[in-house]
Parts: C-alpha cells; sequence; structure tokens
C-alpha cells in the first residue's frame, strides 16, 4: 500500500515537475534546453532538413501541441505558412497568441531587412523584416533572457533555477562569443553569393558581404536571367563562394560555381541541419568554418 | 646641477604635453556639444512631428484590427463535346433524376466561377469569426459564416454559424484549394455543388491521447435537399472520428470515419463515410499525395447506393503538380446502371503561392442527356486567385 502511495507520489511530481514546451526550430529547443534544465520537456516540430518557411502542418504534431505549457517561436513571418492551421486545431488555450505560454523570439530582437513597403509584387517578403535572426550568435542572449523570463512566469515554484540557469549559461555563452567573434575576425571584409537571403544576421555580425541571391526573388524559383546576370555580377566582383542552405536544389549554385570557378558551401541553417552542428555552439562553429576555412 | 635641468626640462615638457592634452579636449569637448546639439534638435524635430496627431486625427484610429480580407476567384475556359443546352439538362440515373444546379464550369467557352470574399478577425480572448462571401452575378450570398472558441478547457472547440461539415477530407474545403476543378460525383449527387453546408452548432475535442485522434459531432439544421431537406428538428445529427499517425519520418497517414443521420420528407436518411489519405515528402516541395473518400447512403424513399473518389497527385516541385482522379459510383437502386464512373488528370502550374493555372482533361461516363447514356469529354484550363490576407490552408 505505501509502495503504491510513494509510486503514485513519484507520478505526480514527475508530471508536475516539467514543464512541457514546445518549439517550432531546433535552435529554440536548444535554447530552451539551456535555461529550463531538467525542469522542461522540450519538443520541436519542424525538421531542420525542411525549408522553415514550408513545414508539412501533419496533424501528428497536433497533440505536442494540445499538451503544452510553452510555445516558443521564431516569429517574424516565418511559421505564418504551417503554424496557424495545427495552433487553430490543438485546442489549447494556454498557447494562442496573447497567452502567457507563447512566446514570440522576434519580439526581442533587432530585425534586420525590414522592408519600407511591402507588396506580393516582390516576391515572399516579410513585412516585419529577415526572420533569419537565428543565424547570429549574439542574438541568443535577448532570446535565453526571454524564455527564462516566461519560464519563471509558468513555474514560479522554479524561478530562482530558471535564474541561476540563466546566468550559467550567460557567462557560458559570453566567453563563446569572445572567442568567436575574434575568430570570425579572419574573414571580414569577405563578399558571398547566397540562394535566399538566409545569412545575413551572420554576414552582418562579421562585417561578411553578400552580392546576390540565387532566387531572384525571394521564394521565387532561379530563372535563366537572373543566372546569367548573377554570374556576370560574380566574375566582376571576383566571389569566390556560393553559400548553399540545404534544402533547395543544388543544381543552379553549381551550375554557376562551374562557370565561376567559385566554391559551393553548404551551410546549417539551424541547429542540426548538418552533420556535425547538433548543439547551439556546434551549429555556429560549423558555419565559421565553412565560410571562413581560415579562421581557428 | 645636471638633474636639476633634467628635472625642469621634464616638468615643462609634461606641462607643454598637459596643454596640449587639455586643449585636443576642449576640442573634443566642443565637438561633442555640438553633436549633442544637433542630435537635440533632432529629438525635439521627432517629438513635434509625433505630437502632431496626436491632436486629434489619430485618436480612435482602429487600422491595427483589421480583420485578414482575402479576395478569391476562380474562371475557366472549357471546351467540351456537348452543347451547352443540353449540358445544363444532365442527369445522372438513380442518383440525380432532374437536372440540378452544375458545380462549376456550366458552360463550354468562358466560366467566371465564383469571387469569394473571406474576411476572419479574432474577436475576443474567446471567440474568432469567419466568413466566406461568394460574390455572384446575381448578389451576395453568405456561403460560410461561423464563430469559433477560443478559450474552451480540456481541448474542446465550438464552432457554430453556417459551415461546411467538417467529415472527410474534401467536404470542408472550398472549391479553390480542391486538387481538380470538379466535384466528386458522389459528394455532387449526396449534397450538391456547395457540399453539405448547413447552419448549426460543432463540437471538437482532441484526445489526449500521443497519436492524433480527433472526435467531432455536429447538430445541423438538415436543408440540405439532396440527402435530407427536412428543416425541421430534431436536427440532422453528425459524428466523425479522426486519427493520424506517421509511418515514417516523411509518411503520414490520415484516417477518418463518419456517420450521420438525419430526416427527408419520406422518412430517415443514412449516410456512412470512410477516408483514407496518405502523404509522402520528398522534400521541402515535393510530395506524393494519395487521398480517398467512400460514402455510402441508405434513403427512405430512393435505397441504397454508394460511391467514391480516389486522388493521386504528384508534387513535383514549388511550381509543377499532376494528378490522377478516379470517380464511381458503383452501388445504385435496383433497375438503375451502377456503371456510372469518371477519369480526371490534370497537371498544374503555380507561378507562385498565391495563383494557380491548371490543365484538366476529363472523361465523364455518368451522365444521361436526353433519356440517352452520353459519355462527355471535356478540357478546361483554369485560373486561380487567392489575393490578400488569406490563411493557411491545413495538411
Amino acid at each position: 500500500m505505501r509502495a503504491l502511495f510513494t509510486l503514485l507520489f513519484i507520478g505526480i511530481t514527475l508530471l508536475s515537475a516539467n514543464v512541457n514546451v514546445v518549439t517550432t526550430y531546433p535552435y529554440l529547443a536548444e535554447t530552451v534546453k539551456a535555461v529550463g534544465g531538467d525542469l522542461v520537456r522540450v519538443k520541436t516540430l519542424a525538421s531542420p532538413k525542411m525549408d522553415p518557411h514550408f513545414i508539412v502542418p501533419k496533424p501528428s504534431l497536433i497533440p505536442l501541441l494540445s499538451r503544452a505549457d510553452l510555445l516558443v517561436i521564431n516569429g517574424a513571418g516565418l511559421e505564418i505558412g504551417w503554424l496557424p492551421p495545427l495552433l487553430k486545431r490543438a485546442h489549447n488555450p494556454h498557447i494562442q497568441p496573447g497567452s502567457i505560454g507563447f512566446v514570440d523570439g522576434s519580439q526581442v530582437i533587432h530585425l534586420l531587412n525590414r522592408p519600407s513597403s511591402v507588396s506580393r509584387a516582390y516576391g515572399d517578403v516579410h513585412p516585419e523584416g529577415n526572420p533569419h535572426y537565428a543565424l547570429d550568435p549574439h542574438n541568443i542572449i535577448p532570446l535565453a533572457k526571454l524564455i527564462a523570463k516566461r519560464l519563471a512566469k509558468i513555474d514560479p515554484e522554479h524561478q530562482s533555477d530558471y535564474q541561476t540557469n540563466l546566468a550559467t549559461f550567460l557567462t557560458r555563452w559570453q566567453t563563446f562569443l569572445k572567442a568567436f567573434d575574434q575568430r570570425m575576425q579572419a574573414c571580414q571584409g569577405k563578399k558571398v553569393v547566397q540562394y535566399h537571403n538566409l545569412f545575413n544576421y551572420f554576414l552582418k555580425r562579421y562585417g561578411i558581404v553578400s552580392v546576390g541571391t540565387i532566387e531572384p526573388l525571394p521564394g521565387i524559383a532561379p530563372s535563366a536571367k537572373h543566372t546569367i546576370a548573377l554570374i556576370g555580377l560574380m566574375k566582376k566582383e571576383k566571389i569566390g563562394m556560393i553559400l548553399q542552405d540545404v534544402y533547395h536544389e543544388r543544381k543552379t549554385a553549381h551550375f554557376i560555381a562551374s562557370k565561376t570557378g567559385a566554391d559551393v558551401v553548404l551551410l546549417p541553417h539551424d541547429v542540426s541541419a548538418v552533420e556535425g552542428a547538433n548543439t547551439l555552439q556546434n551549429f555556429y562553429q560549423t558555419i565559421a568554418k565553412r565560410l571562413c576555412p581560415s579562421s581557428k | 646641477m645636471k638633474k636639476i635641468i633634467v628635472c625642469t626640462l621634464f616638468g615643462a615638457g609634461m606641462l607643454y604635453a598637459y596643454d596640449n592634452d587639455i586643449e585636443q579636449l576642449n576640442a573634443k569637448l566642443d565637438q561633442q556639444q555640438m553633436v549633442i546639439e544637433k542630435l537635440q534638435q533632432r529629438i525635439d524635430d521627432l517629438e513635434n512631428s509625433m505630437q502632431k496627431p496626436q491632436q486629434g486625427l489619430g485618436a480612435f484610429d482602429q487600422t491595427s484590427f483589421l480583420p485578414d480580407i482575402a479576395l478569391i476567384t476562380n474562371m475557366a475556359v472549357v471546351a467540351r463535346d456537348v452543347k451547352n443546352s443540353a449540358y445544363a439538362t444532365y442527369q445522372i440515373p438513380g442518383f440525380l433524376d432532374s437536372p440540378g444546379e452544375i458545380p462549376f464550369n456550366p458552360n463550354r467557352g468562358f466560366n467566371m466561377n465564383y469571387a469569394e470574399l473571406e474576411i476572419s478577425s479574432t474577436v475576443d480572448p474567446y471567440f474568432d469569426v469567419a466568413t466566406a462571401l461568394h460574390i455572384e452575378k446575381e448578389g451576395l450570398h453568405i456561403g460560410e459564416l461561423f464563430i469559433t472558441t477560443r478559450a474552451l478547457p480540456y481541448h474542446l472547440r465550438i464552432k457554430a454559424g453556417k459551415f461546411k461539415s467538417e467529415f472527410g477530407r474534401i467536404n470542408q474545403k472550398h472549391q479553390h484549394v480542391w486538387n481538380f476543378s470538379s466535384q466528386p460525383l458522389v459528394f455532387e449527387t449526396f449534397f450538391g455543388p456547395a457540399g453539405l453546408n448547413d447552419e448549426g452548432i460543432q463540437l471538437h475535442w482532441n484526445l489526449p491521447t500521443e497519436t492524433y485522434l480527433m472526435a467531432g459531432f455536429e447538430a445541423m439544421q438538415g436543408g440540405n435537399a439532396r440527402s435530407f431537406g427536412s428543416s425541421d428538428i430534431p436536427p440532422l445529427m453528425l459524428g466523425y472520428l479522426k486519427g493520424s499517425t506517421d509511418l515514417t519520418d516523411t509518411t503520414s497517414l490520415l484516417a477518418g470515419a463518419t456517420y450521420m443521420h438525419g430526416r427527408n420528407p419520406e422518412g430517415h436518411t443514412d449516410i456512412y463515410g470512410a477516408d483514407l489519405t496518405l502523404k509522402s515528402f520528398l522534400g521541402s516541395y515535393s510530395a506524393v499525395s494519395w487521398q480517398s473518400e467512400l460514402l455510402y447512403r441508405n434513403k427512405d424513399g430512393t435505397g441504397k447506393q454508394a460511391g467514391l473518389y480516389s486522388e493521386l497527385v504528384y508534387d513535383y516541385d514549388q511550381n509543377w503538380a499532376v494528378g490522377v482522379r478516379y470517380d464511381t459510383l458503383f452501388k445504385n437502386i435496383d433497375t438503375q446502371p451502377d456503371d456510372l464512373d469518371r477519369y480526371t488528370m490534370m497537371i498544374q502550374y503555380k507561378p507562385f503561392e498565391f495563383s494557380k493555372l491548371r490543365l484538366q482533361y476529363t472523361y465523364d461516363r455518368s451522365k444521361v442527356i436526353d433519356g440517352v447514356r452520353r459519355d462527355i469529354q471535356e478540357i478546361l484550363l483554369g485560373l486561380t486567385i487567392e489575393a490578400g490576407a488569406h490563411g493557411t490552408h491545413a495538411f
């Protein structure tokens, strides 16, 4: 009888000790884990192998959202194409936009490339600005602070734990950033071409110049005319590197490379998008290693 | 002596250096002062310009509360081997005995099928509202208008108003999201061009399971003339269960079962439905999906009938897709044919997410015109546009 009660008690504490967190993308899950530690159970909706704009709203993701206490999203329109129908079907009032269990990371980030005017004639533009801010490792700091604050609100019993976790993580992250920023100085002023305006935050942070994109407009497939113009531009500007993501077709990049002698470099856009990028640190280090091989 | 001279020289040098430093510092301070003054000027200017709207113009500005508004339209040019006047009188033996409203593209030549104005908004913390207004040549009518709850506990959601029933797969979707431009025969004959779309109330419950399981219940007025048509209480009742599981990381299965019970002028109508969707993703922009739905109806005064459709669609990339569909009404009442079927194939090009062009070929063996079976062939080139703030389509 006593054993039964003990089991029941353990069961109840196990259930209540954990905050169920769902994040849209893997890098958000890593940040939540850093701040939440053992107090949170984290699940991620999107696969890092897929285009973050076009995640399939599989019904199997709905139960995760139904049970979540906290939903952490990237925001700035990145999820607009797939999350709303899932959220609508989750029937979970705790994580609806505007409620305490809904965290939009973009709210604490200064977004780049904010368009002064918006029309779909310009392709898939985000009125809020470029949503791929996860590519700048410095943005992890405000994000971690925001998540810690919200976790403390949802689970006030462990407020001090979240604060301690956050402090530990921030110290570790600042140390990492110091070394990382120094490392990236080796590539200041380098010029590259990318498929989509995906790596802008990283490039801007480290003074690397994005001269053009393979797609003519955001979200619109490469055209022959645009590709030829890009080849001309790359030859003129002597650009030796094309940044390719894991989810777009690679034929165009390789074609341009064969005409210009540039290298096609496959970069992760999120944690676990490529082999060996399975933590936040590894993720940024993989980008540094591939984008800036001269750095150490 | 030497020491004194050195010291004096050193002291003088230091003083000179200090003097120099101080001058430089002073110059810098002056510069900074100018910068500060300029910045202050800019702040003042900005504050001045910000204060202007507060003088009245923006005080009651509500533009940020505007609902999402989208304009959706579908048009097509059609070639068909039957005259328009004859096509308008087609029947489907046993299923559709008097000529009815033709779902889409009634004419060979040009068809402007509809324009739909979709407006949706969050009302308050407790309700969302959505409507689809059909703008037709004859006027405006309410396709759908419903509220849904936002804050119910226990994973419940209530919808109320006039809405498309969410049983099965295709009934809840509007024509502009269908993979083929025509309505499956079994839906056309059992429910008519708008599908099962009625005034009523709906309850959805997500079961607290690891896999997706959803139970739905609807009570509707029962105004749908083709299967029910008795607009008095007790209402038409529907129940359905949907479940989904991932067979692999990239393959999903979605299955559902439906039962509905209502009245028609000659007694009762029971309809049983089953649906199965299998979708496999080959990348971010490419997928193969196979979707089938079966409906079986037992209607007092008519008899037992059934039909199904099955469609296979391959999305090659963000722009191109191809698909084939088989449609059949395979069970009919006595003395009526049960080999009524239709074959449809299509190739689709989407220049961008919000527009699509579709070329569709149909071979139709389900129609009777002027009392004789008549096989019909049709080629159609259609354009669908979704402009404005349009919500994302579900799975």
